[in-house]
């Protein structure tokens, strides 16, 4: 059956007081359930930890992760309940890319590529700099 | 007004929740958002701008109420 699938922006906020193995556990568990559930995981971005701008539950840091997939929308309900159930996850939020987040997505991700090129550039540079002494 | 002037409002097509440093041109020291009479953008943008700014609260990437007046 050949289901619709979109394209998914799903952040979520992990405890800062979860180790790392368990965040890890955490994030392979998400990504297990869309790969296993007919969607694809697009790309990963772990911002790591980061100070929350209030307290939630007591906790004043929380280690962040953003991805993208495509998914069928069926799967959508299913992992926000996970998420939901899981105590060390204290916030998610999901979004369905419409074209203008995705044209935003694509521009976003020009420009990384773009700077980290010229980040390299940059560095070759200076080594030819030093080459020249 | 907040943002330097060169800003392109009129071309800004989708406002990113994850900009939070964007983002905090459009709220006061309160964390209140800014109305369109003092931050004068397109009311186009100004709409993003507001949901943009209530999911970065809901993820804590911004405040609902600043720290200063808790």
């Amino acid at each position: 059956m050949a289901s619709n699938k979109y394209q998914y922006e799903l952040t979520y906020v992990i405890s800062g007081v979860v180790q790392q193995n368990q965040v890890d556990d955490i994030v392979r568990k998400v990504n297990h359930l869309i790969e296993s559930n007919d969607g694809d995981v697009l790309e990963v971005d772990e911002w790591g930890n980061q100070r929350l701008a209030y307290e939630i539950d007591r906790k004043r840091s929380g280690y962040y992760v953003n991805m993208y997939f495509k998914a069928p929308g069926s799967l959508i309900d299913r992992l926000e309940r996970e998420l939901q159930i899981n105590d060390d996850v204290l916030r998610y939020l999901t979004l369905r890319m419409d074209e203008k987040m995705q044209r935003h997505y694509e521009r976003e991700k020009k420009r990384e590529a773009k700077k980290k090129e010229e980040e390299a550039a940059a560095e070759e540079e200076a080594e030819d700099e030093t080459d020249d002494e | 007004m907040p943002g330097p002037d060169d800003v392109d409002y009129e071309h800004i097509e989708y406002v990113d929740y994850k900009d939070t440093e964007f983002l905090e041109q459009f709220i006061n020291n309160q964390g209140k958002i800014l109305p369109r009479r003092v931050t004068d953008v397109p009311a186009r943008v100004q709409r993003q701008i507001t949901t943009a700014i209530k999911r970065a609260r809901h993820l804590a990437l911004l405040p609902y109420v600043s720290e200063s007046i808790r």
